[in-house]
């Protein structure tokens, strides 16, 4: 300790200060990532195409040297562009025992950077959550497109536009794609600029980690754009085996950025929980917590114990591809049911992960254009805590055909119908909280009509597939596509829009042009209801999905869902169109333009490096508007805490 | 080198001016969640072993030379256990008694430290990281010299994977012993701020309960207990 800093108004002794604050980050960026990925991808290809005899192939006498050759392109770039955009940095440094000045930190979280700070790896937890917004977005446009290209196929019945491969490529992109983003929606960019603020904690519990979550994932992103060129994920987005073993090797596309993708998730979790747990402001008790917290916990936790299932799933595809293993392999003792129970272990909590936290966003809008507490808190924090009990209950109603176990179809039929009663609960707040309210309508106040709405058609068709003797009829076909896109897109999606639009001021320090926000999500929603309500009746007129000819009965169901596409497509465009136009050009936003009592609506806007001057004490419970719900009343008798209408923040 | 005298007030972060607690509790934090994390990884694979071992499918559980026919078993188990290429189980219990030498060595060290001692500290850091080097070596002998190859059945496949898991896993332990060392050395990790060592102890035990999982899949499942296993490619359609 060679000197002495003064952070926030303590003088703190500082370790050796070695050259410029920041050190070689000074130098890496978004650049020299990319010129470390797309260089050691090269030089590893290369290395890897000399190595590999030409001839030589697989016990399914697939060419080996196509694989070896990928997958070295692969890993050059994960290890590339980590390097180049200082991932390793922090653990050397960590080794070496040089540990960060307060300078160094200051630099790390971008300080006096401007917007270069958007193109390296920084650590201020709200710099991250717009590089999560902005990557969000652009995962969710490449997906959005394929989806396009898909209703394109299905909707001009009197031709083929796609080959049957090049269909099959862009389905199985277009779902893993949409799953990414949507996962990424609330979590990545509100989870990450708000909740701390929320919370009142100057910053995630490791900010560094968080820049590395979020650089991990633009690195995942790549791989699975790479697929398209490489054969394309022909399998649909779950990728079953024997069929990923015996596919091209864009399998090889699809594990890498799962594996990658899942250690980002993972990261992400441990510091979403770890600050919530420690970091929140003094006297905010968990009676006290506001509820998008609870719904970003639980899908934290959720993805902890979830998505290394997904990943190992992944791991073995890969090593039965590369090294001949037999773990799905049938011939050789493997079995093929196992990579679906790894594969659902997460697949069906995923669900969740996307689905609360849209739910609990949309309930931290709804009680500011409502001006009431929200309707039964402690009803919403027992809906999250169940559902995230039960998710890991559930897996095995995707597999009702499979086969696997038919004696336990009936207990998972239990278990997913059960599931539905804690989403009641939520679904119950969403509308008791509407009961009676004198409605402020603004964009977030029409994206709760539009959820609920979506969730109660979502939810009614899901009990359906849920039921064993149901599920035989409808497994498979264009049914299970709408329905699971009600409950992904029709709630997750329009639920994170509405969150997006009610967050916005904060998250860019402008004012949303709700006026054509509007227009575009009205216009998305309508569309989405053409697409999938007809979608719904080529599942009961048992179109299967996943195809590229059908039978002619088929075609005005297509005729019409394609049209409804479009008409989303031509929404969501409006929409992004308006969110890019106000952060340009909008007016600056004042730090509270709703009036909202959460704590992190009392910054400043621009928010600025350090959140709060002084560290926020939480006084009342949440919620405190107007008069309170008689149910809630009694939350707050005992929690000792008066609520007078409209006054004092929490 | 010892340091037996306890400051009055409570070392502050550099980075961020918090009490060294607070950032202690946050450490803590994530090292449960990052055991939680590392055992959801940790259960796949024993489930994986546990699935494939039970199944047995298409006879395919046994590399070949080791594998029950129907004949030798008639739905019985056989006199004699197969002799074949399963792999020796010593082995695996020799690595995880090593891996558990090096956790006691860093909990020695830890509770040094914890006495003012950072010398029993450098001492007991420094022995488990020796000691897990050697672990490493010793996994690369084993898993170089099993009789078995990934490409010789599921047993085969599932033992090669557990065992990549455990240098995987090594190879961490190493990282983070490394800097341990280091660390105590420059005076960073000192009695008052001792947090790192505890987590680091903390990590190992965990890590030997994952190669304990491990042990206990390769030395108690070994043959499957399905004599009469699922064959699929053939079907036949009863009348």
């Amino acid at each position: 300790m060679s000197s002495t800093a003064t952070v926030f108004g303590t003088e703190v002794p500082q370790p050796v200060q070695h050259g410029k604050p920041g050190g070689i980050m000074r130098r890496l960026n978004l650049v020299t990532a990319l010129i470390g990925g797309i260089g050691l991808a090269l030089v590893l290809g290369f290395i890897a195409s000399r190595l590999v005899p030409s001839g030589a192939s697989t016990s399914t006498f697939a060419p080996v040297a196509p694989d070896i050759v990928y997958l070295a392109v692969l890993v050059g770039w994960v290890v590339g562009f980590s390097v180049g955009i200082g991932a390793f940095v922090g653990p050397i440094r960590w080794l070496f025992a040089r540990d960060l000045t307060h300078d160094d930190a200051e630099y790390l979280a971008g300080r006096g950077q401007g917007w270069h700070r958007y193109f390296k790896f920084t650590t201020d937890h709200k710099v991250v959550g717009i590089q999560y917004l902005v990557m969000t977005m652009v995962i969710l446009g490449f997906g959005g497109l394929l989806a396009m290209l898909i209703r394109t196929e299905l909707g001009i019945t009197w031709a083929e536009a796609f080959s049957p491969t090049f269909y099959n490529s862009i389905i199985g992109t277009h779902g893993i794609a949409m799953i990414i983003a949507m996962i990424l929606a609330v979590t990545g960019p509100i989870g990450n600029f708000i909740v701390p603020m929320m919370i009142g904690s100057r910053d995630m519990a490791f900010p560094r980690l968080n820049a590395l979550s979020f650089w991990l994932l633009v690195v995942a992103t790549i791989p699975l754009i790479s697929t398209l060129f490489v054969g394309g994920i022909q399998d649909g987005w779950s990728v079953y085996q024997p069929l990923a073993s015996q596919g091209t090797p864009a399998m090889l596309g699809y594990q890498m950025t799962i594996i990658v993708f899942a250690i980002s998730t993972g990261l992400s979790s441990v510091n979403f929980l770890v600050t919530i747990v420690t970091m929140r402001a003094k006297g905010m008790t968990w009676s006290r917590t506001p509820i998008l917290v609870y719904g970003v916990f639980a899908a934290a936790l959720m993805g902890l114990y979830a998505f290394p299932f997904f990943q190992y799933s992944q791991i073995l595809s890969l090593t039965d591809r590369i090294f001949d293993t037999s773990f799905f392999d049938p011939l050789q003792g493997g079995s093929v049911w196992l990579y679906q129970n790894l594969f659902w272990l997460l697949g069906h909590p995923e669900v969740y992960v996307i689905l609360i936290p849209a739910l609990v966003l949309l309930m931290e809008a709804m009680v500011v254009f409502l001006r009431k507490p929200l309707f039964s808190y402690k009803f919403a924090i027992a809906g999250v805590v169940g559902v995230m009990a039960l998710s890991g209950l559930v897996w095995a109603h995707h597999m009702y055909m499979s086969g696997w176990a038919p004696a336990a179809n009936y207990p998972f039929m239990l278990s997913t119908e059960l599931i539905s009663i804690p989403v009641g609960f939520l679904v119950m707040v969403l509308i008791g909280t509407l009961w009676r309210g004198r409605v402020w309508t603004r964009l977030p106040m029409m994206a709760v009509y539009a959820v609920v709405f979506n969730l109660m058609i979502g939810g009614v068709t899901g009990i359906y597939l849920s039921d064993v003797p149901a599920d035989q009829y409808f497994h498979g076909s264009m049914f299970v596509v709408a329905h699971f896109h009600y409950m992904l897109m029709g709630a997750g999606l329009f639920g994170a829009m509405g969150g997006l639009a009610f967050y916005f001021p904060k998250l860019t320090g402008r004012l949303l042009d709700e006026r054509t926000a509007s227009i575009g999500f009205w216009m998305a929603f309508v569309g989405f209801q053409v697409t999938f309500l007809s979608m719904f009746v080529a599942g009961l007129q048992s179109m299967p999905r996943r195809v590229l000819q059908f039978d002619s009965q088929f075609n005005v169901s297509n005729w019409v869902s394609t049209i409804g596409a479009y008409v989303i497509g031509i929404g969501m465009l409006i929409f992004a169109g308006a969110l890019i136009a106000s952060w340009i050009l909008g007016k600056p936003a004042p730090a509270n333009p709703f009036g909202s009592k959460s704590l992190e609506w009392q910054t400043p806007t621009p928010v600025p490096l350090e959140n709060f001057a002084v560290l926020p004490v939480v006084t009342q419970a949440p919620y405190g508007y107007g008069v309170p719900d008689p149910y809630d009343a009694e939350l707050m008798k005992k929690d000792g805490d008066r609520v007078s209408p409209g006054a004092g923040t929490q | 080198m010892s340091d037996t005298t306890t400051p009055k007030t409570q070392p502050l972060s550099p980075t961020t001016g918090e009490p060294m607690s607070a950032i202690s509790r946050r450490a803590k934090g994530a090292l449960w969640s990052l055991i939680v994390m590392d055992a959801a990884g940790t259960i796949a694979l024993v489930i994986s072993y546990a699935y494939l071992w039970g199944l047995n499918v298409n006879n395919g559980w046994a590399p070949p030379g080791a594998s029950l026919t129907g004949a030798e078993t008639d739905n019985n188990l056989p006199s004699t256990a197969p002799t074949g290429s399963f792999a020796v189980e010593w082995p695996f219990w020799a690595i995880l008694g090593m891996v558990i030498l090096a956790t006691l060595a860093m909990w020695f060290g830890y509770k040094e430290l914890g006495r003012g001692n950072r010398a029993g500290m450098l001492v007991g850091s420094t022995v488990a990281l020796v000691i897990s080097v050697v672990t490493l070596v010793a996994q690369w002998i084993q898993i170089t010299n099993l009789p078995f190859g990934p490409d010789e059945g599921a047993y085969a496949s599932a033992v090669i994977l557990l065992l990549s898991s455990n240098i995987f896993n090594l190879l961490i332990v190493i990282f983070l012993l490394l800097g341990m060392v280091n660390r105590t050395r420059k005076r960073l990790i000192t009695p008052t701020v001792s947090y790192q060592a505890k987590m680091m102890s903390y990590w190992m035990v965990w890590l030997c309960i994952a190669f304990l999982l491990g042990a206990v899949c390769t030395t108690f499942m070994v043959e499957s207990p399905n004599l009469d296993p699922i064959t699929f490619g053939t079907f036949t359609i009863s009348s």
